[in-house]
């Protein structure tokens, strides 16, 4: 009777877990998408009918857009399943805390990324993005995204239990998140100007997997002080 | 015999015990007294592995069971008044991922069942956030029918009768009466003595700490 699945099987259980949670309610993807919009309607309504000026940081307004919008959203990672007790429930359990948060991060990954993608066009008519930009941004979307959650989750962790986390948490993790801006910016740039963008991406994509292998090892470290609290 | 040797336990910058020591007998019912902040809880959890013990060993015959906290996660349920139910769930899908998080296989038919001991299955499609109190801790204490099924020792449970109507205190005395059958060990944390018909024995904080 007593047979046990594998680490992926337990992996894969978790990522449906956080699907259903967050599909069954669609308020924070939804919010995350319309946030970003805002945010870049506001910039191209204040910049102007100038598209001179639009092109040269159409860029950099949509990565911080992305940026702004996903922040809010972070907190909530762990922070339901804290006070829920769901947190107290798998540091009891035989699964390390460590695949748990991995899968989290995963789950929250696919959870945003997959609308952003969606939502791509609007951006790329709203920022009038060339056209030979748009398979390296949703690389480095891809890639970017998925260190943003990751470090994400360290946020989340380390914020657990705090009264006012919504505010520390941006304050602690836009700093860890300034490569990833400038990475992500350097590959479109590149291919602005007609240059290779290889090197900013590798070097996103080196900093994505730093972030992966020591994010869960992390964010478990913090959790078992959250809790033990 | 889980074996508590000469323990410090610190809740924060509290310390709630100081080397102290107490052994808790397998195979039965203990229950923890005591008055409000005595530290019943903070027991538990540093049991369950939650608190850090500071000094002393925890034993479990002759293992420390902290050495492999994933080792003593497998033998261990851990029920609060938090619950750790997803208010975005349902009370079946609830059980569910809480059954594959713990990486066991369970058919739709053990999950019914678990559901059916504590007589949740008209509600199982109802979710956490409809349910009242004693729905949600009825729907947590369906866990127990289920690690019934798995070789699960330890139940520790921080009151777990608090919000139960009298028909569900019966049915949790039922299932913890299996539970000792399957040679399972019970702590549990609780003010109202008279609810449980089975044989227990007391570890009264109150008296044992001072």
């Amino acid at each position: 009777m007593s047979l046990q699945s594998s680490f992926i099987q337990i992996f894969i259980s978790h990522i449906k877990r956080e699907f259903l949670i967050n599909f069954r309610s669609l308020v924070d993807v939804t919010s995350i998408i319309s946030f970003m919009i805002l945010i870049v309607t506001l910039f191209v309504l204040g910049i102007g009918p100038f598209e001179e000026k639009l092109r040269l940081i159409s860029n950099a307004i949509f990565w911080i857009g992305l940026i702004l919008a996903i922040i809010p959203s972070l907190e909530k990672t762990l922070q339901r399943d804290y006070e829920n007790g769901w947190l107290d429930q798998a540091i009891t359990s035989p699964t390390p805390m460590e695949l748990v948060l991995l899968s989290k991060s995963l789950a929250y990954w696919l959870i945003v990324i997959i609308p952003l993608l969606i939502s791509l066009p609007l951006f790329i008519v709203l920022l009038n993005i060339n056209l030979k930009l748009i398979p390296w941004l949703l690389i480095s979307i891809l890639v970017g995204g998925l260190s943003i959650s990751l470090i994400g989750i360290i946020g989340s962790a380390l914020t657990l239990g705090a009264k006012r986390g919504n505010i520390l948490l941006p304050i602690l993790i836009i700093p860890l998140i300034i490569p990833i801006l400038i990475f992500g910016i350097g590959i479109s740039e590149a291919v602005r100007i007609n240059e290779s963008p290889l090197n900013n991406l590798f070097l996103l994509i080196g900093f994505t997997l730093i972030y992966l292998v020591i994010s869960p090892f992390i964010s478990a470290f913090l959790i078992r002080i959250a809790i033990s609290r | 015999m889980l074996y508590l040797k000469d323990v410090t336990i610190k809740r924060g910058l509290k310390t709630v015990f100081y080397n102290w020591s107490a052994k808790i007998e397998n195979s039965k019912v203990t229950i923890i007294s005591g008055k409000n902040g005595v530290g019943k809880s903070t027991l538990l959890r540093a049991i369950a592995g939650m608190i850090p013990i500071e000094k002393g060993i925890v034993k479990n015959y002759n293992n420390e069971i902290f050495k492999d906290q994933i080792k003593w996660g497998q033998h261990l349920i851990y029920i609060d008044s938090k619950n750790g139910l997803s208010k975005d769930l349902t009370v079946f899908e609830n059980l569910k991922t809480w059954s594959e998080m713990r990486g066991w296989k369970t058919s739709d038919d053990d999950l019914q069942k678990a559901l059916n001991s504590v007589e949740m299955l008209n509600h199982k499609n109802l979710y956490i956030s409809q349910c009242s109190e004693g729905l949600k801790k009825r729907a947590a204490l369906s866990r127990l029918y289920l690690s019934l099924l798995f070789d699960t020792e330890f139940w520790l449970l921080d009151e777990p009768t608090n919000e139960l109507d009298q028909k569900s205190i019966i049915l949790f005395n039922k299932l913890i009466q299996r539970f000792l059958e399957n040679k399972g060990t019970v702590l549990l944390a609780c003010h109202e003595l008279k609810l449980f018909d089975f044989n227990y024995a007391l570890l009264n904080l109150d008296l044992l700490k001072k």
